[in-house]
């Protein structure tokens, strides 16, 4: 019998000591990832605005704009509106996904539009796509592309469109660009709307 | 005599990586940059080091039959503090070295030298041979990072180093560039150890 | 829906993110078990083996015990799924290789010497690992645990017929042994690569 007791008291020793000593240091960096994973998001939401100020940006709830339709259940802050300084609206910022090459992760794209309903700038915020050649997505060389499209109407060159894809990766391009049209479309009626409102 | 030898032994001649073929997952899969090698190499450095310490401190404690549980559960505890610290300080190291993090917990090199090393040999050193493996492990994931990042991106360190007209040989960072570089590494070791 | 879903698994871990040749997952008893056909495959059985039951247990352990939305506790206990993931396959190895040698003498003789050997196989905490960061369900988990060790079965059977023909061909004398195994590997993975971007 004390064969088995000494060493599980040992073993249930160690367990409790690694596990205190893990729980404490959790609650320590916990907030610190949240608020770099928070301050991300934020960054990029500035990038693609840049005529806005970084904390007023305002989230859009869509289900309020448009009551009871059935499109907005499934995500219900849709989209955000940016702000400058002297707090008129600029433009709106909405991140899309769509699937690019790697099956594992879907490209994730931050977008800004500005009043004229053109695009401002684009940022990739998640990818994992082949090094080397879909990854080179997130160049400014290739975001850059898009600047002062009309997102209802891009379209990858391939395909017949205005946006030159990148060397030996068209179905990245393909996964940014559809990605931002089918989502613009999607909100674009709920963008004039809040123009038209005077952007309360 | 004796502790500088623990020291240099995984520098080279029992380099943990090339000659003893330990830890080859991280090895193969963090090495597409020479910064995610060094923060792959600076993190399984921090986990040997740390466990070899404890291991070779409560070795006489723990009987014998639950050791291996006992390292585990140590290494284990320490590869969740280099998770979460990483995670908080430098958050685009930890999204490139992903799932290679919590895998530091099985990465053969750390349990073999809490089972060959520490569980027999005091603490001083202990910490020497977790210094030496710790630096050979990582000098040689710089070493296979080297070739796959200049070949592969035509840059040193995020640096360009070759001229923008060198057209990049992608395969050198996808998968088979991996084996194909450990492969001739170590058949380069070969010749030269046959040399001595 | 569903099913497509789990034949889209299934593809995906056998064949376009091979846990071997893209994920670099069980390189060292790819490397070290390959050497002859036999000891590949009770290698291979041992590790489907393992990594079901596995992929069963840690999808259940976090559950139940660390997620804070289903756990029994309530709390977020996620911090503790390393310790908590490498201690449950470590007893499991166990478990198993005691029933096999009750029950079935004849199997425990054909996997017996394979079974200590996958506790640090990270093959198999890195399946349970990816089971919860791509928010598998419990069939989904399931399914990718076999079809995990599937296609690490395939990579190793295939790496020992070669190396067993190697055996007899003219290597040079600097890449005889681990060089040449590690190049053949190269070659493997080359072809491989031509399934990514595989498509339903």
């Amino acid at each position: 019998m004390k064969n088995i007791i000494k060493p599980t008291l040992i073993l249930l020793l160690i367990c409790v000591i690694s596990s205190a000593i893990l729980s404490v240091l959790y609650s320590n960096t916990k907030p610190i990832i949240e608020q770099n994973q928070k301050e991300n998001i934020e960054n990029a939401r500035k990038a693609v605005l840049p005529d806005a100020v970084k904390d007023k940006f305002v989230a859009v709830d869509v289900n309020n704009v448009e009551e009871g339709e059935e499109r907005f259940i499934r995500d219900s802050i849709m989209f955000y509106k940016g702000y400058n300084e002297d707090g008129k609206l600029v433009g709106f910022t909405f991140q899309t996904a769509g699937q690019g090459y790697s099956s594992s992760a879907e490209v994730k794209t931050m977008v800004g539009i500005d009043l004229n309903m053109k695009i401002e700038k684009i940022t990739i915020i998640q990818q994992q796509e082949t090094p080397g050649l879909g990854a080179n997505c997130v160049n400014p060389e290739f975001t850059r592309r898009f600047t002062e499209k009309d997102p209802a109407g891009i379209k990858v060159d391939k395909d017949g469109g205005n946006i030159e894809s990148i060397t030996g990766a068209t179905i990245t391009t393909r996964a940014v660009t559809n990605s931002i049209r089918d989502k613009f479309v999607e909100l674009q009626d709920d963008f004039k709307k809040q123009m038209q409102g005077g952007g309360k | 005599m004796k502790p500088v030898a623990e020291f240099t032994k995984g520098i080279l001649k029992e380099n943990p990586v090339f000659v003893m073929a330990l830890g080859l997952c991280p090895a193969l899969a963090v090495s597409t940059s020479v910064e995610n090698a060094i923060g792959m190499g600076a993190a399984a450095t921090f986990v040997v080091l740390c466990s070899n310490l404890i291991i070779s401190l409560i070795k006489n404690f723990i009987p014998d039959k639950i050791r291996i549980p006992c390292y585990i559960l140590v290494i284990a505890t320490f590869v969740t503090v280099v998770d979460m610290t990483m995670n908080a300080y430098l958050p685009p190291l930890h999204k490139s070295l992903g799932i290679f993090i919590p895998l530091i917990v099985v990465n053969c090199l750390i349990l073999c030298r809490a089972e060959a090393f520490a569980s027999k040999n005091g603490v001083g050193l202990s910490i020497l041979d977790a210094l030496g493996m710790g630096l050979g492990f990582t000098l040689a994931l710089i070493s296979i990072a080297t070739f796959r990042e200049i070949l592969g991106s035509g840059t040193f360190l995020n640096m360009r180093i070759l001229p923008q007209s060198y057209k990049p040989m992608i395969m050198a960072i996808l998968p088979p560039g991996a084996f194909f570089t450990i492969g001739l590494l170590m058949g380069l070791i070969n010749l030269l150890k046959k040399k001595d | 829906m569903e099913l497509s879903n789990l034949f889209f698994i299934i593809i995906s871990a056998i064949f376009i993110n091979n846990f071997v040749l893209v994920r670099f997952l069980g390189l060292c008893p790819y490397i070290g078990v390959s050497k002859k056909l036999d000891s590949a495959l009770g290698m291979g059985m041992a590790v489907i083996f393992v990594m079901t039951m596995a992929s069963v247990f840690t999808w259940l352990i976090n559950h139940f015990f660390l997620s804070p939305d289903t756990g029994i506790f309530g709390y977020d206990l996620t911090f503790l799924r390393t310790i908590a993931f490498i201690l449950s396959i470590a007893v499991l190895v166990q478990f198993v290789e005691m029933v096999i040698r009750k029950s079935a003498p004849e199997l425990y003789k054909a996997l017996g010497i394979y079974l200590p050997l996958i506790t640090t196989n990270c093959a198999v905490l890195g399946v349970s690992i990816l089971n919860i960061t791509e928010n598998y369900n419990f069939i989904e988990a399931i399914v990718n645990g076999i079809s995990s060790g599937l296609g690490f079965t395939l990579v190793l059977l295939l790496m020992a017929g070669i190396r067993e023909r190697l055996e007899r061909a003219q290597v040079p004398k600097a890449l005889q042994g681990m060089p040449i195994a590690f190049i053949v590997a190269g070659c493997m993975a080359l072809a491989f690569l031509g399934f990514s971007g595989l498509k339903f």
